[in-house]
């Protein structure tokens, strides 16, 4: 029966269905249909649509070369906070999923405690709580403190996403490699991890395109990464509805971008059982 | 097996008990002692201990009294020793354990590599070797889902013998495969106790204990019931649980 339906499909249309071409296409109609709302509605409210203003807030054009605008400063802020971001919370995730997995008492109480605080509290406390409590003590700067703040936040999600990749590996794993007089460090980096990263890639995308949105909480300390500078931009102009359209097509850039990146690393790391 | 030179003890246990957290008690001041070279297969009903008895004995599990002495070298809380045993002990497991995302070639060099610091050619020209011996040296590029079972169980037995164990170690190697494919792996076991491989074998294989065993033990509850040669156990049994075993299952 389900292999008669699949059948029927024209095999590219499958292929179709499945590409991100076909994620952008939609994303773009779900942006056409918000902008004709938007346009009816606008129309009614009388909105003056000045798209000719945007480009100068991206680039700008003088003495026969390019600068950039404010907006793209503020991207590569944004990226930059993002790249420093994933790689830290990568790191304390899996630094707090081996603690939550040793057989240390101390450690496991330590990840816990960790976990529990930060997953129970608002990202917004953090970042002030890191930026105006702990900042002055250790003398780091507001980028570092933005960073710092956002990578503890979703590295306690990460932790737990590594640590369901990793119990999810079968014991006799684990066995065999012990049995061969592995390391336990040599048994994670060589057996259990290469196999856990598959069933962890999907969610990890996740949590990897919330961090992207939630960087944008780092504005809240002054930090002018893509939506402060939009927002300095609407303040200085009232162009609303087109720069954060703009802004919302610079965030959906970054997380395309990943999500190609994780598409490449999923084909390297498929492996059938 | 018969006229077959039997060295010293390699393998001493002293007294072993172990429990499990949920109260069932494995082992029970199990002692028994094992020769270089010897063949001893461990038989019994499920849940007498056998394998509890095989994991205890590189680690696997903690035993919670007793001793423990592989080659002279204690299994005790030395993290070192531990290792050490490890290295000279290897094990195949019921449900092959191969690593799924490498290749045969690399499940095989792994840990010779990593623990022997072995060369890549030279873990990779002894890999072949051993191929040839567990007879698929074709599948050296396969991977275990590619495999049958009795050709993965080969390939584990391989993977064992790769680090050069001292004693062999086989967890009901043949029961997870189907019918057909027992005579292969059994018939790789054979010729290894014919080379003089020191194994301890937990099977239902009596035909295997019948032809290479020089001691069989059965167990019961987590204690030696009766042990002896296979040609003694077999024909003449003297407990009346042994006989009653050996009735059920030939």
């Amino acid at each position: 029966m389900s292999n008669a339906m699949s059948q029927s499909y024209p095999k590219i249309w499958l292929r179709l269905k499945r590409s991100p071409v076909m994620d952008v296409t939609k994303f773009l109609m779900v942006v056409a249909i918000l902008i004709w709302v938007m346009a009816r509605g606008t129309q009614q409210l009388g909105y003056n649509w000045q798209w000719y203003q945007v480009p100068k807030y991206i680039f700008q054009f003088q003495d026969g070369e390019f600068t950039s605008g404010p907006l793209m400063f503020g991207l590569a802020v944004t990226f930059r906070i993002t790249a420093w971001g994933l790689l830290l919370s990568m790191t304390i995730g899996l630094v707090t999923t081996l603690l939550r997995l040793s057989n240390s008492f101390l450690a496991r109480i330590v990840a816990r405690g960790y976990l529990e605080l930060i997953r129970n509290t608002p990202l917004l406390v953090q970042i002030f709580f890191l930026y105006f409590v702990l900042a002055p003590i250790f003398g780091f700067s507001r980028f570092f403190a933005g960073v710092l703040a956002l990578s503890l936040f979703e590295g306690a999600y990460v932790s737990e996403i590594f640590r369901a990749g990793i119990v999810s590996i079968h014991k006799g794993q684990w066995e065999a490699s012990h049995s061969l007089g592995l390391s336990i460090f040599d048994t994670y980096r060589c057996i259990i991890l290469p196999q856990a990263i598959r069933r962890i890639l999907p969610p990890l995308t996740s949590q990897a395109i919330s961090l992207i949105k939630d960087s944008a909480l780092v504005s809240t300390i002054a930090i002018y990464d893509l939506t402060m500078e939009g927002r300095v931009v609407i303040a200085e102009t009232f162009l609303t509805f087109e720069i954060w359209f703009t802004v919302a097509f610079m965030y959906l850039i970054i997380t395309i971008t990943l999500s190609m990146v994780v598409n490449t690393l999923e084909n390297r790391f498929r492996i059938q059982t | 097996m018969q006229d077959k030179e039997l060295g010293d003890y390699i393998v001493t246990v002293e007294k072993i008990g172990k429990t499990f957290p949920n109260g069932v008690c494995a082992l029970r001041n199990f002692s028994t002692r094992i020769r270089r070279s010897e063949v001893v297969v461990i038989i019994g009903p499920s849940g007498s201990g056998k394998s509890t008895f095989l994991r205890c004995l590189n680690g696997l599990e903690e035993i919670d009294s007793g001793s423990i002495v592989i080659d002279g070298t204690p299994l005790d809380e030395n993290k070192k020793n531990r290792l050490e045993i490890r290295k000279e002990v290897g094990m195949v497991f019921q449900s092959f354990n191969l690593f799924p995302h490498k290749t045969v070639l690399a499940n095989i060099t792994l840990a010779p590599g990593l623990v022997r610091k072995k060369s890549k050619d030279e873990a990779r020209k002894m890999a072949l070797d051993l191929l040839i011996k567990v007879n698929i040296p074709e599948k050296a590029d396969s991977y275990p889902f590619q495999l049958s079972g009795g050709q993965q169980q080969r390939v584990a037995i391989a993977r064992a013998l790769a680090m050069h164990p001292k004693v062999m170690m086989f967890d009901e190697a043949t029961s997870a495969l189907d019918p057909e494919m027992i005579g292969e792996v059994l018939d790789v076991m054979k010729n290894l106790a014919r080379e003089g491989m020191t194994m301890i074998v937990v099977t239902h294989e009596m035909g295997f204990a019948r032809e290479v065993s020089d001691r069989v033990i059965f167990m019961e509850d987590g204690c030696i019931v009766e042990e002896g040669t296979a040609a003694h156990f077999f024909s003449n049994p003297q407990k009346e649980r042994t006989k009653l075993f050996l009735s059920q299952i030939l």
